[in-house]
Order: C-alpha cells, then structure tokens, then sequence
C-alpha cells in the first residue's frame, strides 16, 4: 500500500511514517502542511493519504478541505483524516463517498486495528470512529431513525463504522444471519429500495447520519 | 439728550427755581416744591423720550405740559405773591393766569393718551376727541378765568378780570364736561390697544395703566382731605409725576423691567398695607377694650400681631394677586411647580422638563443642554451629543442648581422681554433637568460597565479557547507520538522481545491512551470543540454524556461565539442541577431562534422549587447570561419540574 502523509507535528509525522513502514508499507511522502498535498496525490497516486484535519496556517479546517479536494479530484484515493476530537460537521460530508475513515488520533497506538481500518479505507471502505457514531446518536431520535428498535441501531451504527456483516456478527457474538436480518430489517424501515448492496449499505448509513445530526 | 431737549429742560429748572426763590416763605414750604417735582418729572421724562425718538410727538407733548406748568402756574404765581407782599407791578395779571393754567394742558394730555405709546392715532376718527377738548377749553377757559365767583384765588380777594354779564357758570360747565367727555374718550385708545395689540405694545400700555391705578386711588383722595391732611397734597403731586416717568419707562425701557411684577407686587403690597392697617387697628381696640385705652400693651400686641401676619399673608395675596393679574407668570410658575408634583409621585420623568418648558413659556423653538458631569459636549436630556451653534439667533440662559451649572437652555432672544420670568421657571426646573443629567450620566456608566463584563467573559472565552488548543495541538499530539515511539520499538524489537517486555510496552500504551483520553475531556470541560461545529452538535454531545436521557431539540442556526458559548455552558449548569438536586428522570434541552434573540431552556420533569441562591450555580449561571445582555428565568414550582430559560440578544 502506498501512502501519503500530512502531519504538521514531526515527531508524530515521523512515527506515523515508522508505523506504516514496520507494518510493510510503503511511504512515498510525507508533508508538514495542506498546501502540497492535492500536488503530491496527483504526481504520486498513493492508494491512502493520511490527513490532519488542523494544519497550518489557521488550525481550523485546512485538512477536511484538503480531503475534500481529494476525494473530489481522484475518488479512487483513500482518505483517512485524523483528528484530536470529535467535530461530526466534516466526517457526515465526506462518509457518503466511501473510501474515507475519520479517526481519533490515539486510535493509531492500536497498532494492528488501525493498520487494518487503514487497509480497508485504501481499498474503498469507510470507517468512523466509535465515539464520532456515539456522538451522532442522541438517545431520542425523530425521523426514520426513530423507528429502529434499539438493536437495530446498534446495527447501523456498526455499518457506519465500515464494518461488513461479517465483523458486525463477531462484535455483537451473534450469527451472520441474524445480522443479515437486522440489515434487511433496516432498509425496509428506512425506505431504501433494492438495489447493489454495497450502495444500499452506504444510502443507510448516510440517512443514519443526517437523521441524527439534523435531529 | 440733544440741545433742544436738554434746553427745554434746563429752561423749566430755571423757571422752577425762579418760582421756588420767588414764593419762597410766601406759601407752605411743601406746596412750593411739590410742583417742581411734578414739573420735573414732565419735561425730564419728556425731554427723554423726545431725545431717543423726535418722531414721536409724546416726549414733545410731555414736554409742553410741563413747561407749560412751570411758567404759567408756578412761575407765575411766584411772582403774584412776591408782586402781592413787595408792590411789583402786574401781580394781578400774574395770578389771573395762575387761576386758568391749569385748563390748557387738557389738550396736550389729551394728545399724548390718544396717541400713546407709538405717536400714532389709532385711527382718524379719534381727531374728534381733540376737537371735542379744544371746543370744551374755548368754552371753559373764558368761563373760568372771566368768572367773578373765583376771587379767593386772588390776594386782593377779587378778579379784576371779571366780565360781568357774560354766562360764565353756564360757559363753564358746558365746557368743563366737553373736557371730561374728551379726557374719559382719550383713555379708550389705551384700552384697545392693550386688547388687540402686540406683546409690545401691551407691556407698554401696562406701564401706564399702572400709574393711572394709582392716580386713580390718590386723586379722589383730593377733595376729600385736601384740607385736612396735607399730605395728600403730596401724594397728588407724585402720582401725577409718576404719569409721564411710567410712559418715559414703557417707551424706552420696557424690555428691562418687569412690568408685570411691579404691578403684581404694587397691588400685593397695597393690599397688604390695608390687610395689616385692619389688623393692626383692630387689634388695637380689641385689647384697649379689654385692658384699657392707650394701653401700651394694645399697641405691642397690635405690632406684634400686625408683624405675625405679614409674611403669610404676603405669600397668600401674593399668590391671588399673581393669578389675577400677572396670568402668564402663574401659569407658567404653576405648570413647573405641577411637573415637579408629578415627577416626585413618579407620574412623570425628568426629561419631560423640555416639554414643560416649552409649555410653560410657550416657545417651541427651545432646547435644553447639559453639560456632563466629568466634562466633554454638551448632550440633550437623553444623552445624544449636541453640536452648539452660538449663531444660531438664540438666546442662552445657563440654569443651574446647588451652585453648579448644569447647562443652558436654548431659545429665541425675544425671550428676554419675559424679564425675571425665564430664570425663575428654569430655577424651579433645575432639580429636573440635574436628575435628568444623572441619569443620562448612570445610563452611560451602566453601558460601560456592561461592555466590560462582555469584554471580560469574552476574554475568557478566547483563554479557554487557546488552553483547549495548546491541550489538543500540543500535550496530545506529543503523547501521541510517544506512544507511537514506543510501539516502534516494541516492532523493532521484533521477536526478540520477550512476552514481558512486550507486555511492558502494552502497559505504557494504555497508560497513554488513557492519558490522551483525560486531556481530551480536560480540554472538553474548558471549551468544547464540538462548539466550532456549533450550538446542536454540541448540545446532542453534552446529552450523549449525560447519566439520563435527554432530548435535544436545536436549531441549526449559527450565533456569535460568544453567545454559543455561553448558550453551551447555561445547559451545562441546568443539567447539572438536574441531575445534582432535581431528582429527574427526564431532560429536554433546546435551542431556538425567536425575534433575533437565541433562547436557549433547560426543562426537567423533577421535583422543581429551584432558587438562585447567593453562591449557587444558577447565581452564577445569571451572571454568565447577564454578561451578554441576556435574561435568565427560572420556572421551578414544587412537585411541577424545573425549567430554565437562557435568552441572548444576537446581532447576527
């Protein structure tokens, strides 16, 4: 896997880079602000850049846009943006176009699950940080969200955090089957007509997203 | 005075003084200088009026009287008694012209009321009163100074210039009430032009209907006690004086005077003098009754009671007298003075006193202007800075209180006419217009303080803001990087690492992972940074932490900082209370825009009875809104729930 990373800080810059190296991965670039970044993707086509979302010059927002020009520019790029805390404005836009995972900084120090969800991101899955999914669902919701029963939600929001049917049914220590269920179960209640699977999944997770955060 | 008037003047002291040398000790002192004042004071006047405005035909009339009086009556009859007491010869034909001197000046005098104060006729028809005086005069005047029935005017006893046969006493009564007729008709002229004329013209006219007042009172008195008390004869004199000194004021000097106090405090003390010469006198034979005549002790306690009653009764009369006859003053006095009434009983507020003013003096065109107490431009009542314009025509009178100016009010100079009205309403109007300016002057430091508390919470904000940032942006990210230092040799160790190495470096990690996690609710307590995605985001974070269950209801609106923050941190202490004291099971926290305003409440289903205490969080949490002009209301009746209402003003 080919990797591009931005990271103001160099001494976490510089980890991050060890990290992907240990793991067999092959970092062609790092940089230490947003500027170059669009530049880098294109000439290098990395298969995952990992972005701060606060670079300089204001520490505000200059990753997510960053990412956003990304995902626009060249959708076959995984994006995985890091973050100090949770802010749900940037992840509930980008989510929709899969391939893209927003993570809490300190989730790099499990090794092993990150390297994984970062794998999975390059190869266009999605993932979410547990606590950005926590953070979306307030106890009481409106809308079509409301009418899921509590496991259910349990569900959507393990789909949200990229999860496939099959890590869903190990988390949960119940069958595949069951977890196919609930999945169908949801469509239906949410009003998602058939179509690809994947796509369906993704359309899911989008109205759990906007149902939560427009509550 | 010009050559001519001052001629004139000096040629009736001559005569006078001549008169004076030549009665003199011949005549009752009293009655030789009495007509020297009369006449002085005719030509003076005159000659004063004549001086400033020769167009107007007053001053010279004035002038005729009494050169007239001087020469015919006092000149004349100096030398008849001194030609009586030394043998001059013509000292008959002298005292035959005393005899009718006075019939002459019928004319002028009629003249000057006719035409009084401006020269001018009030129309032509009023020439028929002069005919109607000069026809009495030729009627009169041979009646009088032909009649034999005068000869006790003479030394000899009788008129040696009696016509017999000619029908004097008919001649003479026949003229005599021509005179009168003409005299009485003379005064209409005054009376209509007080009526319809100018503000001018009825000052002036006033000046002269106050000398005639008194005229009126003292020359009755002449027939009556012209004998008796000589000092009549005085008093006669001086009132006729006093004649031609109140046109000479209301001609050319009523704008200095007050013509309307000087008639109200003439008739106040006049009154005054009769209340208290009734008091006295009666108190007088009250007592000598009962202690006995001439007792001193009658007269004491006359004085005393006399002295007693002089100053109530002197604001009372003073009073009835100004309602009656200076109207424009009482109402005036009367209007600030019910304002001030008001403004005690709290029916009326200070800044009303430019209205009251205008009211009072009947000016629109006025404004008053204060003078900040710790300096600076003069502002109006409600504190708008006013930019001053000394050319603007008006006049300004300062008005001041407790020995301090407070400003000035601002209204046209024909003001000044009003006399001593104008300083005396603002005087009662200064304690309004000073709680007016202090107050102008509280809302102002109010306003600062208020900005300031803003510019300190907001200054705040920014700290925690910066605190939150260096905690994220530096402590975490060096964590951060430590755990992936360790991670790094934990992988390049490889194999050769030992499970208790290993298991050493897994400790670290979770160490630090906790750490980070402290950080992050450390720097989520100061100010949270779901806030910079906004109000709702950070609301439905603060539920999800919450140990029950709580349903957000926020609009997607963004507001000021500032306010968001605070908005933010008002649920914070209403959901600890609740969950702290309310016991509730349930909490609905909602944001929404009303009127430009962000309310923002806290609703739980407790057992309510919440007050802000001294001390308490919900005391602070009013300080917090109050900061950003906000109000906070605390709904809380026992046993019904609380529910807290946070309300922001917000520009945006």
């Amino acid at each position: 896997m080919r990797v591009v990373i931005a990271e103001d800080q160099a001494l976490l810059r510089e980890g991050l880079a060890r990290l992907f190296e240990d793991g067999g991965h092959d970092v062609v670039a790092t940089l230490r602000d947003a500027d170059q970044l669009l530049a880098t993707v294109e000439q290098e086509q990395p298969d995952l850049a990992v972005i701060d979302i606060r670079m300089p010059p204001t520490f505000t927002d200059e990753g997510a846009r960053a990412a956003r020009a990304i995902k626009q520019q060249h959708p076959t790029v995984g994006v995985l943006v890091l973050s100090q805390h949770i802010e749900t404005g940037h992840a509930v836009n980008l989510v929709a176009c899969g391939g893209f995972g927003y993570l809490l900084k300190d989730r790099v120090l499990e090794v092993d699950e990150f390297l994984a969800t970062a794998e999975r991101v390059a190869a266009g899955g999605s993932a979410l940080d547990p606590m950005l999914v926590a953070s979306l669902v307030s106890p009481i919701d409106h809308g079509p969200i409301g009418r899921l029963s509590e496991r259910e939600r349990g569900v959507l929001g393990l789909m949200a955090q990229g999860l496939t049917n099959a890590g869903i049914a190990n988390r949960l220590v119940v069958s595949e089957r069951t977890v196919e269920a609930h999945v169908r179960h949801i469509l239906t209640k949410l009003d998602i007509t058939d179509s690809e699977d994947g796509h369906r999944r993704v359309l899911a997770v989008l109205a759990y997203l906007n149902g939560t955060h427009q509550a | 005075m010009t050559g001519l008037t001052a001629g004139l003047f000096a040629l009736t002291l001559v005569a006078e003084a001549g008169a004076v040398a030549l009665a003199w000790d011949l005549e009752p002192r009293w009655d030789t200088l009495i007509y020297v004042v009369f006449s002085g004071a005719m030509v003076g006047a005159g000659a004063l009026i004549a001086s400033r405005h020769p167009r107007n035909p007053i001053g010279w009339l004035l002038c005729a009287i009494g050169l007239e009086n001087a020469l015919a009556a006092d000149l004349a009859q100096g030398y008849g008694l001194r030609a009586a007491a030394t043998g001059w010869p013509g000292g008959t034909l002298a005292e035959w012209v005393v005899t009718w001197s006075w019939l002459p000046q019928a004319i002028p005098i009629v003249l000057t009321f006719l035409l009084f104060p401006d020269g001018r006729l009030l129309g032509r028809r009023w020439l028929i009163v002069v005919w109607v005086a000069a026809v009495g005069l030729a009627l009169a005047g041979p009646g009088w100074s032909f009649d034999s029935g005068t000869g006790s005017e003479f030394v000899a006893g009788v008129n040696p210039y009696a016509v017999e046969g000619l029908p004097t006493a008919a001649m003479f009564s026949v003229g005599m009430t021509l005179l009168v007729v003409a005299m009485v008709a003379s005064v209409v002229p005054l009376v209509l032009r007080f009526r319809r004329s100018s503000d001018v013209e009825r000052q002036q006219v006033k000046w002269v209907a106050l000398a005639g007042a008194v005229a009126v009172v003292v020359l009755p008195l002449g027939p009556v006690l012209w004998d008796r008390a000589p000092i009549v004869r005085v008093l006669i004199a001086l009132s006729l004086a006093a004649l031609p000194i109140s046109m000479c004021v209301a001609i050319l000097r009523y704008r200095l005077y007050d013509v309307d106090v000087v008639i109200s405090h003439t008739v106040a003390y006049a009154a005054i003098t009769l209340v208290l010469a009734a008091v006295y006198s009666g108190t007088v034979v009250l007592l000598g009754a009962a202690v006995g005549h001439s007792s001193t002790w009658a007269t004491a306690g006359a004085t005393l009671a006399a002295a007693a009653a002089f100053r109530p009764l002197r604001d009372r009369l003073q009073r009835v007298v100004d309602r009656r006859f200076n109207r424009a003053r009482f109402d005036a006095l009367q209007r600030m003075a019910t304002f001030l009434e008001r403004l005690r009983a709290g029916r009326a507020v200070p800044e009303d006193v430019e209205r009251v003013l205008r009211e009072a003096l009947g000016v629109e065109d006025l404004d008053v202007r204060v003078l900040p107490p710790n300096g600076g431009l003069a502002i109006d009542l409600y504190g708008t800075p006013v930019a001053d314009d000394p050319s603007d025509g008006r006049e300004r009178w300062p008005i001041r209180h407790a020995g301090t100016t407070l400003g000035v009010m601002v209204a046209p100079a024909d003001l000044t006419r009003r006399g001593s009205l104008v300083p005396k309403v603002l005087e009662a109007g200064a304690l309004a217009v000073e709680i007016a300016r202090l107050r102008v002057e509280l809302r102002r430091q109010l306003g600062e303080v208020e900005a300031s508390r803003a510019r300190i919470v907001s200054a705040a904000n920014d700290e925690r803001r910066r605190i939150e940032r260096d905690l994220h942006d530096g402590a975490q990210q060096r964590l951060v990087s430590i755990g992936l230092a360790l991670r790094h040799a934990q992988h390049a160790l490889g194999p050769a690492a030992d499970g208790e190495v290993s298991r050493t470096l897994d400790d670290a990690v979770a160490e630090i992972t906790i750490a980070i996690d402290e950080l992050r609710k450390l720097a989520g307590g100061l100010r949270p940074a779901q806030l910079d995605a906004g109000l709702g985001p950070a609301l439905r974070d603060l539920a999800r932490r919450a140990p029950l269950p709580v349903e957000v209801d926020a609009t997607t609106d963004r507001f000021p900082t500032d306010v968001e923050t605070a908005a933010y941190f008002s649920a914070c202490e209403g959901l600890t209370n609740a969950v702290k004291h309310a016991r509730a099971t349930k909490v609905v926290l909602s944001a929404r825009r009303t009127e430009g305003r962000l309310v923002l409440s806290v609703a739980d289903d407790g057992v309510g009875g919440a007050v802000a205490r001294n001390g308490s969080g919900l005391t602070g949490l009013s300080d917090r809104v109050a900061a950003h002009g906000g109000t906070l209301r605390i709904d809380s009746s026992a046993g019904r729930g609380t529910t807290l209402s946070a309300e922001f003003p917000c520009a945006l």
